[in-house]
């Protein structure tokens, strides 16, 4: 019956993989990813990509962070309770620092696990219907049709100026 | 207000707050509080004048870095340049209130600075100070304009006369002209940081004179600039937002110029915290009995937190936001809110040392008003300026972001 | 003249990394061989103690808080560059950002040694951790030392997360055309990065994240690193211009190490088309800048410790120049704030001689600087009856060779085995209008 075969159209420049897509939308084929060895602005646009998410990890992440910071620092000076050089033990003007170091390192820390989570690496399986010159020069456009359309699909990125590649 | 060789409608309005704002400060001074009078001339004197040398450092700065984005906006920022001889003026009229603005005037005993802070010395050097900057702007805006092409054998006005008989109708190359307009611009900025860091300790920091910090003097250039670009920011919005001109900004460029503004409300409020980090912790008499004063003491610590609160959180939280920056109106309100956040700030600082034990705050409508009469003064100043040269508050074609 | 191709940066970068000649494992050993020096000085002094080195009473602080001073100072250029200038656009930034933040990711490393060198008893450093204990003692956060921990901590981490954040892309471009054992391994170090577009929309986010916090941290992590100096009250460290002097200092010298580092590695790896003359000159500029910059504090705080007419205050400055350290601060003034106007003349700047001489002329004048603050004002401050001079003993100069031994160390070997450059911001640079610009 029919299997799904995977094709990828390799091309060299930007615009004409955008053209691709273009052309794979408003085709009866699926268009599964575009691997680039650069991000590019045309095709996100293209895609009508959203804004990413991970955002809301690193402001979360923050704010963990400038709370932690000023905890940690007041709640040990409090176990201390004395006054110590003069200063009050609830010293808030040089615990800003504190809780300004905190909030950077928890928002990079969330940055990395907005980073992780959202893009789900590491994960080896990516490497599958992967042409290893999408990391070279060539952006690659993977779509996939049922098996006795492979001509319509390979003839389409042939048009757009790209090499083909069939995926068994 | 680019209609060439028109007067704004508004002109008549600006001149009317002009002269409210000197008719209440003459009416203050002759009914014997000249000491409030001269605290609220000095006040608007600083802030007006760092928003016009702080917006024409935009320029320079772009050009410099060779910038690609700022195109229309350096043409509005050159015009603040129009502000320089009001400036100027204003600053020799401070010598006439010397008495009430200086304290150290009235026979302190200032242990040997008396040969730095006496009021000859310190208005010969600041005048040359203030010459040379706005000199070197000056000759920045005159290589400028050669290099926008701008044909000064016609138009009327004194400035564009003047750069008339300057160019004597030679044209020069337009690689000479860069060259020199990247001198300029490496003067000018190199005369920011050194005159305004001078202002600061002369007409902010010795009021106190007993007081010092170190990095005052950086920390008022960097006010400076961020009041600048609040004042850019302002002025391309309303020539952005009014009909009656073509002037246009690409909402691109709005989104660059907030982030700078962002970075600037960043870096000041960074200046202020260092100061008062190392002045905390050592916990030395002379040095904190000046932050005392003004930020635990009533009725000043009210103001100190209002005017954190309005230029530093504020805006902060909101630049965050990448839309907002990009929406001009809001951007003219929020800009205005932060001058007006600095204006407090400059009465917080020069307040305590000129009115002394006070128990509610020396502020009222009287300062109010004339702080109008000076921002009169900028509209004309700006207006005038973009009479003379209309071609300043042109859109570049080409838009690059 | 032969244009870049995505093809071309990726073959020149990874030309780089073929196996080594017989030159580069010289290198790699003698340096290790300093390394090694350093050790022994540093094994010695702890089972000797602290009193090898030449700190005494009133000088406590040496060459340990100087080096560590120096190598966080020059960590700090390599995230001016990577982030910093990332947020401004500057193109000039891509070709040698990398190396950069390589640069910082060691420059703390070596930085974050010293403390326990300085420690003494470094079996002890375990107090300075926020753990509790049977003792039911913490750390006193209201202390710059602690700011110190909480800080260079902090930069650590946050740096070493965006080198290697920067590098995936990178590592997929050697993983893919790599064979066998070295295949596998990068496949694990790239973590199956296949630059899809959704990895690419979530990465340009994260990145320009990263690069808006490491800005502000840049500037904090060497303002708490000046308050250790500043938040006393000794003469010539009171002062509240410390931060954005050190930061701009530090600035300085590492835009200098960048130069001191990038143009062998240019010559050496034939990276001529991608680090240009360009790139060269922007760093010598932005020198001049800091220079300046460095000048105006010099100034300031001249002129200021006059206006003060505080006689200890006056006395300090005074002697800085005049004293026992004069030459010192010649030195200092000469090398940071005199010789990088050099740069302003377009045939110095775009001299590769003169280029690499400035910078290491600028580095030894911020080594001195961190002397000669460190050193004068402890050496003699409010009492003269304890005033005394300080001279480092052979011991500390035996660490500071290790030490820097140890940061080249580490990235000789890096650029040996790692791409120096970012193969995937040199291709940005070819798209107009592409790349993770905003």
């Amino acid at each position: 019956m029919a299997i799904d075969k995977y094709i990828m159209g390799l091309f060299k420049s930007e615009d004409q993989a955008v053209a691709a897509v273009h052309g794979l939308k408003e085709s009866k084929w699926t268009l599964h990813r575009i691997h680039s060895p650069i991000p590019s602005h045309k095709l996100s646009e293209a895609l009508k990509l959203k804004t990413s998410k991970v955002g809301w990890f690193t402001l979360c992440g923050g704010i963990f962070g400038f709370f932690a910071g000023f905890a940690l620092a007041i709640l040990t000076a409090e176990r201390w309770d004395l006054i110590v050089s003069g200063k009050p033990v609830r010293a808030l003007v040089p615990f800003v620092i504190v809780g300004f170091e905190f909030t950077v390192l928890f928002a990079i820390l969330g940055n990395l696990v907005g980073f992780l989570t959202q893009t789900r690496l590491p994960r080896m399986q990516n490497l599958e219907h992967y042409d290893e010159r999408c990391s070279g020069e060539h952006f690659g456009v993977l779509a996939s049709c049922q098996e006795d359309q492979q001509e319509g699909l390979h003839s389409l990125f042939v048009e757009n100026g790209g090499i083909v590649r069939v995926f068994d | 207000m680019a209609d060439e060789g028109k007067k704004s409608s508004y002109w008549i309005v600006w001149v009317a707050m002009v002269v409210i704002g000197f008719g209440t400060f003459i009416y203050l001074a002759a009914s014997g509080r000249p000491d409030q009078a001269w605290k609220a001339y000095l006040i608007n004197f600083l802030i007006w004048s760092a928003i016009a040398q702080g917006g024409m450092l935009f320029s320079t700065l772009m050009h410099t870095v060779k910038a690609k984005w700022s195109g229309s906006l350096s043409g509005l920022s050159e015009a603040f340049t129009g502000f320089f001889p009001v400036s100027l003026i204003l600053f020799l009229f401070l010598f006439l209130g010397g008495a009430h603005v200086f304290p150290w005037s009235h026979g302190h005993d200032l242990h040997g600075k008396e040969v730095w802070l006496n009021i000859p010395f310190l208005f010969t050097r600041d005048l040359i100070a203030l010459f040379i900057l706005y000199g070197l702007g000056f000759g920045y805006l005159y290589y400028s304009l050669q290099l926008k092409k701008v044909d000064t054998t016609n138009g009327k006005g004194i400035i564009r006369t003047l750069f008339r008989i300057l160019q004597g109708g030679r044209q020069l190359e337009p690689e000479v002209i860069r060259k020199r307009m990247d001198l300029l611009a490496i003067l000018y900025m190199l005369a920011f940081a050194l005159v305004l860091s001078l202002i600061g300790y002369d007409l902010v920091m010795a009021l106190d004179p007993h007081w010092i910090s170190t990095l005052f003097g950086a920390y008022t250039f960097v006010k400076a600039i961020y009041v600048g670009l609040g004042g850019l920011i302002i002025f391309a919005a309303v020539m952005h937002l009014n009909p009656k001109n073509d002037f246009t900004l690409p909402s691109s460029q709005f989104h660059d110029i907030g982030k700078l503004f962002f970075a600037f409300c960043l870096v000041w409020a960074d200046f202020f915290y260092v100061q008062l980090v190392v002045i905390w912790y050592g916990n030395i008499p002379e040095e904190t009995a000046y932050v005392i004063e003004r930020v635990m003491m009533v009725p000043w610590k009210y103001l100190a937190w209002f005017v954190f609160a309005v230029s530093f959180v504020i805006p902060f939280f909101i630049l965050l936001n990448k839309k907002v920056k990009t929406m001009p109106a809001f951007m003219m309100v929020l800009a205005a809110c932060m001058i007006a956040g600095i204006w407090l700030e400059h009465l917080l600082l020069v307040g305590p040392s000129l009115s002394h034990s006070v128990h509610t705050l020396p502020l009222g409508i009287n300062d109010i008003l004339i702080s109008l009469g000076f921002l009169g003064l900028m509209l004309l100043a700006l207006n005038s300026f973009l009479r003379q040269f209309p071609e300043l508050a042109r859109t570049e074609k080409r838009e690059v972001s | 003249m032969t244009e870049l191709t995505f093809n071309r940066i990726d073959d020149t970068v990874l030309d780089t990394l073929t196996p080594a000649r017989g030159t580069y494992w010289l290198t790699v050993v003698l340096l290790f061989m300093g390394i090694l020096v350093g050790l022994s000085c540093w094994l010695y002094q702890i089972f000797t103690g602290i009193g090898v080195a030449g700190m005494n009473i009133p000088v406590a602080w040496g060459t340990y808080l100087i080096n560590f001073v120096f190598w966080v100072g020059i960590a700090h250029s390599g995230t001016l560059i990577s982030a910093i200038l990332h947020l401004f656009r500057a193109g000039w930034r891509n070709p040698i950002a990398r190396a950069a933040e390589t640069m910082t990711v060691f420059a703390v490393c070596t930085a974050g040694l010293f403390p326990f060198i300085h420690l003494g008893r470094v079996w002890l450093v375990y107090y300075m951790l926020p753990i509790p204990t049977q003792r039911t003692l913490w750390p006193n956060f209201q202390s710059p030392l602690m700011f110190d921990v909480v800080a260079i901590s902090t930069y650590l981490t946050v740096s070493s997360l965006f080198w290697y954040t920067g590098m995936l892309p990178d590592l997929a471009i050697i993983r893919d055309r790599a064979v066998g054992r070295r295949k596998k391994i990068f496949t694990w170090l790239s973590l199956g990065w296949t630059g899809t577009h959704e990895q690419w929309r979530h990465y340009t986010r994260i990145y320009l994240f990263f690069a808006a916090l490491a800005t502000p941290l840049v500037i904090s992590v060497h303002s708490v690193v000046s308050w250790d100096f500043a938040l006393g009250v000794v003469p010539g460290w009171h002062t509240t211009i410390f931060a954005p002097y050190f930061v701009a200092g530090a600035i300085h010298s590492g835009l200098a190490m960048v130069l001191t580092l990038m143009i062998p590695l240019r010559k050496i790896f034939n990276y001529e088309k991608i680090i240009t003359m360009h790139v060269l000159e922007s760093v010598a500029k932005t020198i001049v800048l800091t220079g300046m910059i460095v000048g105006f504090a010099y100034g300031t705080e001249f002129f200021i410790a006059w206006y003060s007419r505080n006689p200890v205050e006056e006395y300090i400055f005074a002697w800085r120049a005049t004293g026992d350290y004069a030459i010192p601060f010649w030195i200092m003034v000469t090398c940071n704030t005199i010789v990088p106007l050099a740069f302003l003349i377009k045939k110095v700047r775009t001299a590769i001689p003169w280029l690499f001489g400035i910078s290491i002329v600028v580095n030894i004048g911020m080594w001195y600087e961190r002397f000669i603050i460190i050193i004068t004002s402890v050496g003699r401050d409010f009492l003269p009856n304890a005033w005394s001079l300080y001279r480092p003993s052979l011991v500390e100069f035996g660490i500071m060779l290790g030490s820097f031994s140890l940061f080249f160390f580490l990235f000789v070997l890096f650029v040996k085995h790692m791409p120096s450059v970012s193969m995937t911001e040199m291709k940005e640079t070819l798209v107009e209008g592409g790349g993770h610009g905003h």
